[in-house]
């Protein structure tokens, strides 16, 4: 067992609630005037595989499991779960519902090297590298004039098909950097 | 809306309700109208735990400042120190503004056959998120309870607002007679036909200056009442000295009066009886909203303008039915320079221009927040629902 602060937690993490561990699948951080900072989140119960959302002051601290964690690769969906591999060569099923808020990154036969977590041999969460790279599939022409990076506009990723916003200096083709904590894109990296 | 006050059954019938006093008068102005709400419209035994008595005795004299346990009422007032005692643990606790309870109290809580029902009351804000997390559960790693978020809020997705039962028909009732009576109880001379009667509860406001200097030149009488505290002194600074005893300070169409700090049910009546009223955090802009006259918020200042957010969600909401959009944008103006240092003099002439139009849509809007229930109501409501 370790102490994770509520306003810590990353999609991934399983902490104890009720005696039952969870796995925090989504995170809102809202803080506003002189409300105290407030964490809401989507959990999964992995004993009843309940979903419910849950909130806690940012400064909470709640009970972490330590648990087994592996490097593995995407492979592919088989609905309705996603399948991913290691080193070697071992499959692992998670249900796509539980890594919702990953599916706009996930490409067949990615290279990014994630982090499959296990609670009792079981695979429950998926975290990916904090930066990813993709190429963009389509985007607006360029606006003229404006270097700053500071105007944004709408881009396709290849492959997912998420759209997000980009640097308005980006082209189709090009291959941009992502905050997979954000989901903002970051650079662009050719 | 007419409702008929939810029952608290037998079982959830005792509540503690914790507040510390962080500064001014907004959280324990929230929690003694909550304590009374539950007293009196719903039957429950209350007993309110505060630190600062002598904060609450402004908003309610009778309250002995030197005492540890003292009852208003049926409502039993605990002064919250330190060294908590040990006390049995009521059915329903509520956790006022995330102000931490005690240890001793949480462990008396766990070890209690039924654990009772917590909840954290946040303060008000108009941002969507709220509804999203309003009656959240938020369970404890390491013990059984589980805290419920309870937000107000003006949706009825939302907790509501604090409002008595008959706040709506005490409003209405207020007439001339009456107003004209509780002018004459404050000592202040009766309305005249040409003037317009303003309010003024503020934090410290560098736009405060500029806007006594608009309202000094006319073209209309103002007559100002000032409240106690960082209104009464800014004013006085601007005039260059202080209310002459009992009598105004004046100068070209301006004539100041001071106030004496008002309990909660005079201090509703001057927002009744007031054709503006300038109001500030949260207590007082929640009253400025059932007194159905046109108001400014001065939202409760913080570092980096994080309150901007929560100021203009509400102006959002508040003025999304207020047509045409120029008239809302003339309010926005106003309320925007008011709060961030803005060009007030110009943004009060194009308030007053609309001033009675913004009326007409504050009787609107209060119907509105009703339609969202009350604050007591709801909260007794989740409570029985557990």
């Amino acid at each position: 067992m370790s102490v994770k602060i509520a306003g810590d937690l990353v999609v991934g993490n399983v902490i104890i609630v009720e005696g039952h561990p969870v796995v925090v699948m989504k995170k809102e951080y809202n803080k506003s005037g002189r409300n105290a900072a407030v964490i809401k989140v989507k959990a999964k119960n992995l004993m009843t595989n309940r979903i419910s959302e849950l909130i806690w002051k940012a400064d909470e601290k709640l009970e972490g499991v330590i648990l087994e964690k592996k490097p593995c690769t995407y492979s592919y969906y088989a609905p309705p779960s996603h399948v991913f591999v290691d080193a070697e060569f071992n499959q692992y099923e998670i249900d796509a519902e539980v890594i919702a808020d990953l599916e706009k990154f996930l490409a067949p036969d990615m290279t990014d090297v994630c982090e499959v977590t296990f609670y009792e041999g079981t695979p429950i969460a998926v975290v990916l590298p904090r930066s990813i790279i993709r190429e963009v599939e389509y985007t607006e022409p360029a606006a003229r004039g404006d270097t700053s990076g500071k105007i944004t506009k709408a881009a396709v990723l290849k492959d997912t098909k998420h759209e997000m916003q980009v640097s308005a200096f980006v082209e189709i083709g090009d291959k941009i950097e992502i905050d997979t904590e954000t989901g903002e894109f970051k650079r662009r990296v050719t | 809306m007419r409702y008929n006050a939810a029952t608290i059954e037998m079982n959830m019938r005792r509540w503690d309700i914790f507040c510390r006093v962080v500064d001014n008068y907004g959280d324990i102005g929230v929690c003694w109208r909550l304590a009374r709400q539950l007293a009196e419209d719903h039957g429950a035994d209350v007993r309110l735990w505060v630190d600062d008595l002598a904060s609450f005795s402004k908003l309610c004299p009778s309250i002995s400042t030197d005492a540890t346990e003292q009852h208003v009422g049926s409502i039993e007032v605990r002064r919250w120190t330190d060294d908590f005692p040990s006390v049995d643990v009521a059915e329903v606790v509520v956790e006022a503004f995330a102000c931490e309870l005690p240890a001793s109290y949480i462990d008396a809580m766990a070890r209690r056959e039924v654990a009772p029902v917590w909840i954290n009351l946040e303060y008000l804000s108009a941002e969507g998120w709220v509804e999203d997390c309003h009656r959240l559960a938020s369970p404890r790693s390491n013990s059984t309870l589980t805290k419920h978020f309870f937000f107000p809020g003006f949706t009825p997705r939302t907790g509501g607002l604090p409002r008595e039962r008959r706040l709506l028909a005490d409003r209405a009732a207020f007439d001339s007679a009456a107003e004209a009576e509780f002018w004459s109880s404050l000592g202040t001379p009766g309305r005249s036909a040409d003037e317009t009667r303003i309010s003024l509860f503020c934090y410290e406001n560098t736009a405060l200056p500029e806007l006594l200097r608009t309202w000094s030149e006319g073209p209309c009488a103002v007559r100002l009442l000032v409240t106690p505290g960082a209104a009464t002194a800014q004013v006085q600074r601007w005039f260059g000295r202080e209310f002459p005893g009992t009598g105004p300070l004046e100068t070209g169409f301006l004539t100041a009066h001071a106030l004496p700090f008002l309990p909660q049910a005079a201090f509703d009546r001057l927002l009744w009886a007031c054709d503006v009223n300038f109001v500030r955090g949260e207590d007082s802009f929640v009253r400025a909203q059932w007194a159905q006259r046109p108001f400014v918020w001065q939202i409760y200042p913080q570092a980096e303008n994080v309150h901007l957010a929560k100021l203009d969600a509400f102006l959002d909401r508040y003025l999304a039915e207020l047509k045409p959009p120029s008239m809302a944008e003339a309010v926005r103006r106003c309320w925007q320079a008011w709060n961030f240092d803005g060009d007030i003099g110009a943004g009060w002439l194009d308030f007053a221009e609309n001033r009675q139009s913004v009326e007409r849509h504050g009787k609107v809007w209060a119907s509105q927040l009703d339609q969202a229930g009350n604050l007591a109501n709801n909260l007794v409501c989740f409570v029985s629902g557990k």
